[in-house]
């Protein structure tokens, strides 16, 4: 590990953070440099995924992956989001604090309680990270070869992509993977698990910065801090694979859209659809959260369809054009085998019924999860009763939504034994993003109960 | 019912956080212990019972070249890993040099040297693991 891997590597995650400012300011302005600042975190996101979406379509079709192209492409993009930003008369930042906006004391010194334990923890974790050797076995196996295989021959690399395995996963990490190789200067299979602390970071930012405007910071940094360290995600959130990638992206564009639900602002609805392609070219089952997302998003929005149903629709056509070349690179390379091989009907009922035992006793598994699971259904359940009915029950959908094609999964690969052994059947990786959307809706639903409750007792 | 969640998560919370937090110091001092062989290895460690092969191979094989790997029954010193992960992770360890069955270097894992006549032996370890390399 040197110095100029390090800088390279923070240098890169502070480009993808620009690029995504800057599509935000395009998107809906930034009046105040607090917005900058909170928004960072989402910002970063949106470069991330955007670079990804982008570099996907352009390794499809034959445009080599370089240093220079990477610079190009980051530049490149943060120039064209100034562009349409000043087209469209977006205002620059002015002023820190927002002065229609008063904090108490007690908020203030809980959001800075929630700062500095996450803080903390980063920290932490940007120890354990900086000098961690490769061992997870996707890593090694297909993840950091598809990486390599970019960095050294600067393409989908016909040799490697078409015989390692799980060659119909989708390229956005190693693309991530290659450009911290090119920003690192090396193949540093070490320092780039730092690579992931930065997504980790980004991601809290994101999530803490998406919700802080709309729950009382005692209900946002709980469950917060509490999902960065429940044994499954704690122990996951630096091994360089898809997993987190994949959660996030999808979590945070669920969140967004929950968010478009309530107060109906078009750029949540724009930046949902970049994170919501950006997953479905992380990993397979991205594709499936992005449509169990936008199914429920359908399904909120029916009383008001006729606006809001376009709009949606414009969204799903963003994340089936994004996912589509690949898919079609893959196919035209001669590789299949993508189905399940009970994806009809053939499963019997006893398998079924296993499959949705295992996905529930795997969900409340608290030597996994601690009590995310259980407080977010009590969450669920005292919204649907008592707060914001439509932004509950679409949470509750997209959760039940997922929960379910985890189920579905162990029940229609038969290769795949019922057992939550990692090594064996993915229904734990697969139910984190279950686990992390729980824990981020939980906040937004208890706020509503509370607000409820202050407005009948008042 | 919104406090009772509260304080359910803080509760959790008191009791998750600074377990985490000690986990993640103890993998950063585990980590600080390891020399830079171990540290570049990785996973490799628990494939190869000598590291040695890897270092060589990077040593010896040009990066523009290719290598096969040949394996044959397990040998006494071998891991568990040896025989089913040696080969994808040589393919990983060793990029850019591809892997091709038909190449000039053969990393040979307890293999039939007699399959490869005029082979010769640049570097040879222990348990029957060596590194080949054929007249082009």
């Amino acid at each position: 590990m040197t110095v100029r891997a390090l800088i390279g590597l923070a240098a890169l995650n502070g480009a993808y953070a620009v690029l995504g400012v800057t599509l935000l300011w395009a998107l809906r302005g930034l009046p105040r440099w607090a917005d900058v600042l909170r928004l960072a975190g989402l910002g970063y996101l949106l470069g991330l995924a955007t670079f990804g979406i982008v570099w996907t379509q352009l390794l499809v079709v034959g445009v080599p992956f370089g240093g220079w192209g990477v610079v190009l492409s980051l530049v490149g993009g943060t120039a064209a989001a100034a562009a349409a930003g000043i087209v469209l008369h977006r205002p620059r930042p002015r002023g820190f604090g927002d002065p229609d906006r008063h904090t108490s004391g007690p908020a203030l010194l809980v959001t800075a309680c929630g700062i500095a334990l996450a803080g903390l923890l980063l920290e932490a974790f940007f120890r354990s990270g900086r000098l961690q050797s490769l061992q997870a076995y996707d890593a090694w196996a297909f993840w950091v070869p598809k990486a390599k295989a970019i960095y050294y021959f600067g393409g989908l690399d016909h040799g490697l992509f078409t015989t390692l395995a799980n060659p119909t996963y989708p390229p956005i990490v190693p693309i991530l993977d290659a450009a911290a190789f090119h920003a690192m200067g090396s193949t540093d299979v070490i320092t780039f698990h730092l690579q992931y602390w930065f997504l980790v970071v980004g991601a809290t930012a994101a999530l803490a910065g998406c919700l802080y405007r709309h729950v009382p910071p005692w209900l946002l940094w709980p469950p917060l801090l509490l999902v960065l360290v429940v044994p499954r995600v704690a122990s996951g959130l630096l091994i360089p694979q898809a997993d987190v990638l994949v959660d996030v992206l999808f979590v945070v564009g669920v969140l967004l859209l929950a968010l478009w639900l309530r107060d109906g602002r078009g750029w949540r609805l724009a930046a949902a659809g970049v994170l919501l392609a950006g997953a479905g070219l992380t990993k397979r089952e991205g594709l499936f959260f992005a449509a169990a997302a936008l199914a429920g998003t359908f399904a909120a929005s029916f009383a008001r369809r006729r606006a809001a149903w376009p709009r949606l629709l414009a969204v799903a056509g963003l994340v089936a054009v994004a996912a589509l070349p690949w898919r079609l690179w893959y196919s035209t390379q001669g590789i299949g085998g993508e189905a399940p091989s009970d994806a009809g009907a053939g499963g019997s009922v006893d398998r079924m019924l296993d499959a949705l035992r295992l996905s529930f006793d795997v969900l409340f598994d608290t030597t996994l999860w601690s009590v995310v699971p259980v407080v977010a259904l009590v969450a669920v359940g005292a919204a649907l009763a008592w707060g914001d009915r439509r932004v509950a029950a679409f949470l509750a959908v997209v959760l039940g939504l997922v929960f379910l094609g985890g189920a579905w999964v162990t029940f229609a690969f038969r290769e795949l034994p019922i057992t939550a052994e990692e090594a064996l059947n993915p229904i734990v990786r697969y139910t984190g993003a279950v686990v992390l959307l729980a824990a981020v809706a939980t906040p937004l639903l208890l706020a509503s109960v509370w607000r409820s409750g202050s407005e009948a007792s008042s | 019912m919104v406090a009772f969640c509260v304080a359910v998560t803080l509760v959790a919370l008191v009791v998750r956080y600074p377990d985490t937090f000690a986990d993640a110091n103890e993998t950063a001092r585990a980590n600080a212990a390891l020399d830079l062989v171990d540290r570049d290895v990785g996973a490799g460690n628990s494939v190869f019972a000598d590291q040695q092969l890897l270092v060589q191979a990077r040593g010896l094989i040009p990066r523009d070249e290719s290598f096969a790997v040949a394996a044959g029954d397990p040998q006494p010193g071998w891991t568990d890993l040896t025989a089913g992960s040696a080969e994808p992770f040589l393919r990983y360890y060793l990029l850019p040099r591809r892997l091709d069955p038909n190449a000039r270097w053969i990393v040979c894992l307890g293999c039939d040297r007699g399959a490869y006549p005029g082979a010769e032996a640049v570097w040879e370890g222990e348990d029957g693991i060596s590194i080949l390399r054929r007249a082009s």
